[in-house]
């Protein structure tokens, strides 16, 4: 859980990818592998976000204890 | 009859002269504690003053009101200063405020100025150390109090926006004489935690009430952390030190949530908008790969491949003539080096070569030669000793010593007859 790709890492992942494939340089064989990669992670970003469940708020007490934590909207 | 009557203005005009007459009126001190408070669009402020028992209707007119480096706010104690007079048109009397303080808070306000420009003096307040706050945070900290609006609008405002994120509190008390301590307490916690990005607040309040984030030693904490900090302490017009040492301030909680999270709709819009891109982008590749396919399929060389042999057998043509070229050259170049160095001088004529240095050795001995003392003796010159000793004075000797004179091939024993100087005179 901890060491899973940051959202914010992975949508600079695809910035990156997509200006490389932009500026037109690299062979069609690279374009494509690179677009398959980006295809994924543009899916992955995609289903993580709409897939969030509603989030309970956490409240971590001062022995480190960590509890829900519910506010009345 | 009706004589006797008086109209309501001419009470009013009355009471109004009576009341500004009065000396006691003219300059009054009074404390209470603000209510009602309005800020007109006109800049001048309308509220009341009051206290247990008693209540005053306020006016201040925009050009003191103006003057105020603080925004009056519901039930803040202050000293008031301005005069009395009469409005007839409202039927009241009121205070027409000509400066206004906050009452309590001035030693706190020194105190609050000071540590900021120390704080300042030290940098800590600098640009150059505002670390960026994550565009897209997963982890988000909250350090303000369990109850109130702060907490509530904080968590709404994230869920609402951004779903994703997960938010941790860590419950302080931010009101009263030990909240700075519990705050740094949290704040030092929360920074174990790995969180992308921590927001640490409190709702409005008076000055006294946020004093707790005026603390030193809370903004040399935050200073250090590694985790960005939005600092988020009561309303937009409240500024407490954190506010300036915290990589982002927020006007109020509601906006530090705003600003930590961005809002879902624009993430996933801007995920489509990669995924629109990145079609494109391989669409484009593809047409321009089948464009330059075409473009070579009709080339000249492929519909007309003898050519392209016809070249390469001119070139080779071309590479063998050059070669043949150069090896002819190289051969015409060694012939010629070979020719200068038969017919060098010195090659020809070696003895010269040998008579150079026979001259130069003749030379040297000759020089030699003249420098040796004997050959001056060769010349009539004579040396005189006396006790081995060259004399070179007549000091040197007196009559009858026995002196020794070298001539070039011999010596003569003699005596000293006489000694004078050079004048004839005798010592």
């Amino acid at each position: 859980m901890e060491k899973k790709i940051k959202f914010e890492e992975k949508m600079k992942n695809l910035e990156s990818i997509i200006n490389d494939l932009e500026n037109g340089e690299i062979d069609l064989d690279e374009s494509i592998d690179k677009y398959t990669k980006a295809m994924a992670l543009v899916k992955e970003c995609d289903s993580e976000l709409k897939s969030v469940e509603e989030q309970v708020s956490k409240l971590v007490t001062e022995s480190g204890e960590i509890k829900d934590f519910e506010i009345d909207e | 009859m009706n004589d006797k009557y008086l109209t309501v203005t001419a009470l009013t005009r009355y009471l109004k002269y009576k009341i500004e007459s009065d000396s006691n009126l003219r300059t009054v001190y009074l404390k209470g504690e603000i209510s009602n408070f309005k800020a007109h669009s006109t800049g001048h402020f309308y509220f009341s003053i009051k206290d247990e028992n008693s209540i005053i209707k306020a006016i201040m007119f925009k050009s003191n009101a103006s003057k105020l480096n603080f925004i009056p706010t519901e039930g803040m104690k202050v000293l008031v200063t301005g005069s009395i007079s009469v409005y007839p048109q409202g039927g009241t009397y009121q205070i027409y405020v000509e400066d206004l303080i906050e009452d309590g808070v001035g030693n706190l306000y020194i105190a609050f100025e000071k540590l900021k420009e120390k704080l300042s003096k030290e940098g800590l307040f600098d640009k150059k150390y505002k670390k960026q706050i994550p565009k897209i945070p997963e982890k988000i900290g909250i350090v303000t109090a369990p109850t109130g609006a702060a907490v509530k609008d904080i968590i709404s405002t994230i869920r609402r926006r951004f779903p994703y994120a997960e938010t941790y509190l860590f419950p302080a008390l931010v009101q009263g004489e030990n909240a700075h301590l519990d705050i740094i307490k949290k704040v030092s916690q929360a920074e174990s935690y790995n969180l992308d990005v921590l927001i640490v607040g409190r709702g409005g309040g008076s000055f006294e009430d946020m004093n707790c984030f005026n603390n030193e030693e809370l903004a040399r904490l935050i200073f250090s952390l590694n985790t960005p900090v939005i600092s988020a302490v009561g309303h937009e017009i409240d500024y407490t030190i954190i506010d300036f040492v915290a990589d982002l301030r927020a006007p109020t909680p509601t906006g530090a949530a705003e600003m930590a999270v961005p809002n879902v709709a624009d993430v996933i819009a801007g995920i489509n908008q990669y995924k629109i891109r990145l079609q494109e982008s391989i669409k484009k590749k593809v047409k321009m790969n089948s464009l330059k396919l075409d473009a070579l399929k009709n080339s000249f060389v492929i519909k007309n491949p003898m050519l392209m042999y016809n070249v390469k057998t001119q070139n080779l043509d071309n590479l063998i003539e050059n070669l043949n070229k150069a090896m002819l050259n190289k051969i015409d170049k060694t012939k010629l080096r070979l020719n200068e160095i038969k017919n060098n001088y010195v090659l020809k004529n070696p003895d010269l070569l040998y008579k150079k240095h026979i001259d130069k050795l003749n030379n040297i001995i000759e020089k030699l030669e003249l420098l040796n003392p004997i050959s001056m003796l060769k010349k009539g010159y004579s040396l005189t000793y006396i006790n081995d000793k060259v004399i070179s004075s007549i000091s040197d000797v007196k009559e009858n010593d026995e002196i020794n004179v070298r001539l070039s091939d011999g010596y003569i024993n003699a005596k000293v007859e006489k000694v004078g100087d050079l004048d004839g005179k005798k010592d």
